[in-house]
């Protein structure tokens, strides 16, 4: 009996034993998956643009992309910013041989301006010059016109036109009215309708020349970049598109470059044809553009995009004609 | 009883192992399937130092396209002669995985029997990543950029020589140069030419603006010659036709000074109505003045 | 007759419209400070959100704020076009409607720039509008005009009360009903005010002046409203008879609202003996003229432009024609059409079928606001595309109608109030009237005797 007893005994304490090594393996496993899942959510990821990077380690990390704006000073402030570069007439020219929808500009321009998906300061239209004619891609963004309609109507100043040729809004004075953006004629401008949370971030002053961070209740557009302008740099829609339609530069040394072409303009405009949209305006715009003659591409490749954006075309009787086809 | 033991172990062993591969699974990544390439270049500059750089990336196996530059990796770039190799400097890679060194205009290179000189830009390699180098072989070379009116023609010359063993001038042949003028943006190209007998003229177009001063910078440039590298050479000159065009842009209807007329048939309209205004109240003041005048009469 | 004597007659005869207030006045205040409350709450929610609340969006910036703002500004204009007019020619049925024509001139001029105030984006930036002024935009020049119109109409206004609170202010000296502020306030506004020969003379002449001033002022300030619009170059808009059209629609509209007015005020205060069937008679007639020149001039915007046929004109037609369609002939037709065939025979206007045409006129003037503010931003020159699908067609949403219906009382509401203040008759005008009429009897008297 007794012998039972201590076997019994002996087998509960071994029991026991393991039950308690078991628990407090388990404890500590536990513990310590939870500290690392706290310790994950606590380190920092990064914020905003990214960029990865190789170490010589061997490992991929991810770090902050530098600010956007590189300047060597601060910002420029609003008053200063009415003031443009000095000695310089900035004129865009836009191939639209070239063009077949890949919206890069449009991509890279919302994410620098920290715009929404669905705020674009430079829209792709697909116009034709008549009905015989088949449509072409027709990237447009702000005209910067040397007799802006815009700036005529602004009760209050806040949008301006400058020496160097660029047009800006000053988000400090507007004071949302929108006769500028029912004036324009090319629909250029758009209107912050309600507080979004990106309008908070202060952690880099405002100046009209990034128009970031924007505000409620004032109107924004395109701004030639004047930002990367100082820097030398083109703008972010003329650097982002890969096949080089957007050409850019200064009007007083006849200069254009896409960044891998550079020719002079007066050439570019008059081997080419250049011309302005809806010049009998009169608003003398300083973006020009080259004829869709021996297109680089078929059309139908620029609707290799998403359902969503396809459907902003749908009323082209030409992408009607494609969906009847079943094309798209 | 054995079997409750297994049971046991299996789930602290899957527990302990749980709690290992969340530790590894931070932002790092492995850069294992990651091809590295390595390119190295020189460039003589326009003050005639040379520019040493090397781009060192991870090129991704599956997706060509996918190229992720190599950060804070130290690359060292040496002069090779034989079996001698002679430290020239040392860089670390930028964000955008280039490393630059400068040597000035009269830094000794050991040349061999040609006269070329060759270099190595080398990462030493450790575990995880392996030792990467390239090598370049260049000619020192001297290129001039001359601007001249030659009987009123403007004129671009360009002379490039080598040197033999001596330090005599050697003229250079069948190298192709390429003629620049420096925009805000970028460079245009103007000629294109080759350097025969040492030199090369080009005639300059008279019709470029240049800046508002009329200052041209131009550029002779012998771009990724197998022999010489990259050389640069530059030179400012006052030949731009720049001229301003004067338009009128104050008081205009987009300028913040209107046109003068507005502000005078405005000052007409309101000093008119307002004038009328005023008018009317002090009327309105004497009606009152005479009510009151009445008041006190009866009590005078 | 004694002056004194027939001075507390009318007195005694207008005074319960100001003291008494029935219970369906109570119920009729209550009902539109309930909507003003909808209203307000309306505002509010448009303040915290932002303008996300309402209808409009990129390619549509201007909806119906911007109508409510043309429409009332364009009935005060009328209103002080007529009221000048009518005192200007000093015809006898001037008096009736003189005081509801100049309410209704100052009432809506202060709602209008409200609605204006609803549409701009920051309004606590609004002073910006006059420390960083620009005069070359049209709305520098609409911000001035209503301003000193809107003051020019007030003084008008209060000039022609000071007769009347003269006479009240001597009538209730006496009377102890009246309560102590009633009397304060009637003692000071009158200014000391004792109908003397002098200040009579003196008191009708600035009248005069004030409203040969304020047709000018119509004229200029509703000019302007209309640059706004067709100085742009967008098609649609960029008309050159936008102004007078303007001025056109304002005046036909106006005396629309007029009537309406008349025709409430009659009912509802009695006053059948003043307001007599000859006004609305008169008043039908007005409207039938101003109803065909703005039938002329509405034809003739859309005339030129279908027959010209311009590319973007015809854009524009086919929004007008297609989405618009019964907007656009309930507006141009009907609400043209209808007016005239009720008023062109005399034997159709009655009091209240010339009522029914007012009504009729103002609906269609508001529809014809909007038809010509919303197709034009619907259809710009570049088509709209790449832009999201909710950005692309306009409605607008309940914040946008209740506030507009609250423009719409608060007219009413403070008309109302305003009759509790001074009588809806002039009571110096009648008194003038009789004195006119008697000194006219006298001289035929004269004439006969001398004969």
């Amino acid at each position: 009996m007794k012998k039972n007893q201590t076997e019994e005994g002996g087998t509960d304490r071994r029991k026991f034993l393991k039950l308690g090594l078991m628990t407090s393996l388990t404890a500590i496993a536990g513990a310590s998956i939870v500290t690392n899942l706290a310790a994950q959510e606590e380190e920092k990821e990064p914020e905003g643009e990214v960029i990865r990077l190789l170490t010589p380690e061997g490992k991929i990390v991810e770090v902050n992309a530098s600010n956007i704006n590189k300047y060597p000073e601060a910002l420029v402030a609003p008053a200063e910013s009415r003031i443009g570069i000095p000695d310089r007439k900035f004129v865009m020219v836009i191939d639209l041989a070239k063009c077949k929808n890949a919206r890069k500009c449009v991509e890279e321009c919302q994410k620098a301006h920290k715009l929404d998906d669905h705020q674009e300061f430079i829209k792709i239209q697909l116009i034709s010059n008549n009905e015989e004619g088949q449509p072409y891609w027709f990237p447009k963004p702000c005209f910067h016109c040397d007799e802006p309609p815009c700036v005529i109507v602004c009760p209050t100043g806040a949008t301006f036109k400058r020496d160097d040729g660029i047009v800006l809004v000053d988000n400090e004075r507007c004071i949302g009215c929108k006769f500028c953006v029912t004036s324009c004629p090319y629909s250029a401008r758009q209107f912050n309708w309600g507080h979004k949370e990106k309008f908070d971030d202060k952690s880099q002053p405002y100046s009209p020349e990034t128009g970031v961070p924007a505000a409620e209740g004032t109107v924004m557009k395109c701004d030639f970049c004047p930002d990367l302008l100082r820097q030398g740099e083109l703008p972010h829609c003329a650097k982002a598109c890969p096949m080089g339609v957007i050409y850019f530069g200064d009007k007083n040394e006849d200069i254009v470059t896409n960044g891998e072409e550079t020719v002079r303009f007066s050439q570019l405009i008059n081997d080419r044809g250049g011309y302005r949209h809806l010049e009998h305006l009169g608003t003398k715009p300083n973006v020009y553009y080259l004829p869709a003659v021996n297109r680089q591409f078929p059309l139908e490749r620029g609707f290799n995009v998403d359902e969503e954006i396809v459907e902003r075309y749908k009323d082209v009787p030409y992408v009607k004609e494609l969906k009847k086809q079943g094309k798209i | 009883m054995k079997s409750n033991l297994f049971k046991y172990t299996a789930i602290a062993a899957f527990l302990v192992a749980l709690l290992f591969s969340i530790n590894s699974n931070a932002q790092e990544k492995d850069a294992s399937n990651y091809d590295m390439s390595f390119e190295f270049k020189t460039i003589k500059q326009d003050d005639n130092t040379r520019l040493l750089e090397a781009n060192f990336n991870g090129k991704n196996t599956e997706d060509r396209k996918d190229i992720i530059p190599m950060f804070n990796a130290e690359i060292k770039f040496f002069n090779v002669l034989n079996e001698e190799e002679v430290l020239l400097g040392t860089a670390k890679t930028s964000k955008e995985g280039i490393a630059q060194i400068t040597l000035p205009e009269n830094q000794k290179y050991l040349t061999d029997e040609n006269g070329n000189i060759n270099l190595i830009a080398r990462f030493e390699g450790n575990d995880a990543v392996a030792e990467s180098s390239a090598e370049l072989i260049v000619k020192n070379i001297k290129l001039a950029l001359n601007l001249e009116e030659i009987d009123s023609v403007k004129t671009v010359l360009v002379t490039a020589f080598t040197f033999d063993e001596s330090g005599a001038e050697i003229p250079l042949e069948e190298t192709d140069v390429i003629i620049y003028v420096q925009g805000m943006f970028s460079k245009m190209k103007i000629a294109e030419g080759t350097i025969s007998e040492g030199a090369f003229e080009f005639e300059m177009p008279t019709d470029l603006p240049g800046d508002s001063k009329g200052n041209l910078t131009v550029f002779s440039i012998i771009e990724g010659n197998e022999q010489y590298g990259t050389v640069i050479q530059k030179k400012n000159i006052k030949w731009g036709v720049f001229q301003q065009k004067i338009k009128d842009t104050q008081n205009t209807l987009w300028s913040s000074a209107a046109p003068v007329w507005m502000y005078v048939v405005l000052t007409i309209l309101l000093v008119g109505v307002w004038a009328n205004y005023i008018y009317t109240i002090i009327n309105l003041f004497k009606i009152k003045k005479e009510g009151q005048d009445l008041e006190l009469e009866p009590e005078s | 007759m004694n002056i004194d004597t027939r001075k507390r007659e009318l007195v005694k005869e207008l005074s319960p419209m100001l003291e008494k207030s029935s219970l369906l006045s109570k119920i009729w205040i209550i009902s539109l400070v309930s909507i003003i409350l909808v209203g307000l709450y309306a505002f509010v929610l448009q303040l915290s959100n932002g303008h996300e609340v309402t209808g409009m969006r990129d390619n549509v910036v201007w909806g119906i704020y911007i109508v409510n703002f043309i429409f009332f500004v364009c009935l005060s204009y009328s209103g002080a076009f007529i009221a000048g007019v009518l005192h200007f020619f000093e015809t006898p049925l001037k008096n009736s409607i003189a005081r509801i024509v100049e309410i209704t001139t100052v009432l809506s001029l202060i709602i209008g720039p409200i609605f204006i105030l609803l549409c701009i984006g920051r309004l606590d930036r609004l002073y910006y509008l006059f420390i960083y002024s620009r005069i070359q935009s049209p709305i520098s020049w609409d911000i001035i005009a209503i301003l000193t119109d809107l003051i020019g109409c007030f003084v008008y206004l209060y000039l022609t009360f000071i007769p009347d609170l003269a006479i009240l202010r001597d009538a209730s000296k006496e009377n102890a009903e009246v309560p102590n502020w009633r009397k304060k306030m009637y003692k000071f506004l009158a200014i000391g005010y004792q109908d003397t020969p002098t200040q009579h003379e003196r008191l009708h002449k600035i009248i005069r002046i004030m409203s040969v001033m304020i047709i000018a002022m119509a004229v200029v300030a509703y000019s302007v409203l209309a640059w706004i619009f067709s100085l742009t170059v967008q098609p649609g808009w960029n008309s050159s008879i936008f102004a007078p059209y303007f001025i056109i629609s304002g005046l036909y509209s106006g005396i629309a609202v007029i009537i309406i007015a008349m025709y409430i005020i009659r009912k509802f205060y009695k006053l059948e003996k003043y307001i007599t069937k000859i006004h609305f008679v008169a008043g039908g007639v007005i409207l039938l003229i101003f109803s065909l020149l703005y039938g002329y001039f509405t034809f003739s915007e859309y005339f030129s432009r279908w027959f010209s046929h311009k590319k973007h004109d015809v854009d524009l037609l086919n929004t007008l024609f297609s989405r618009y369609f019964w907007q656009f002939i309930f507006a141009n037709y009907f609400g043209i059409l209808m007016p005239i065939a009720i008023l062109f025979f005399k034997k159709l206007r009655t009091v209240k079928l010339v009522t029914i045409a007012a009504i009729i006129s103002v609906l269609g003037i508001w529809l014809n606001k909007y038809l010509i503010v919303v197709p034009t931003l619907e259809t710009p020159y570049l088509p709209i595309q790449d832009t999201r699908a909710e950005f692309v067609h306009y409605s607008a949403t309940w914040v946008e109608y209740s506030l507009s219906l609250t423009g719409i009382a608060a007219f009413c509401l403070f008309f109302t109030l305003i009759l509790k203040f001074v009588p809806a008759i002039p009571m110096s005008g009648i008194i003038d009237l009789e004195k006119r009429k008697q000194s006219k009897r006298k001289k035929d008297n004269q004439l006969a005797t001398e004969l």
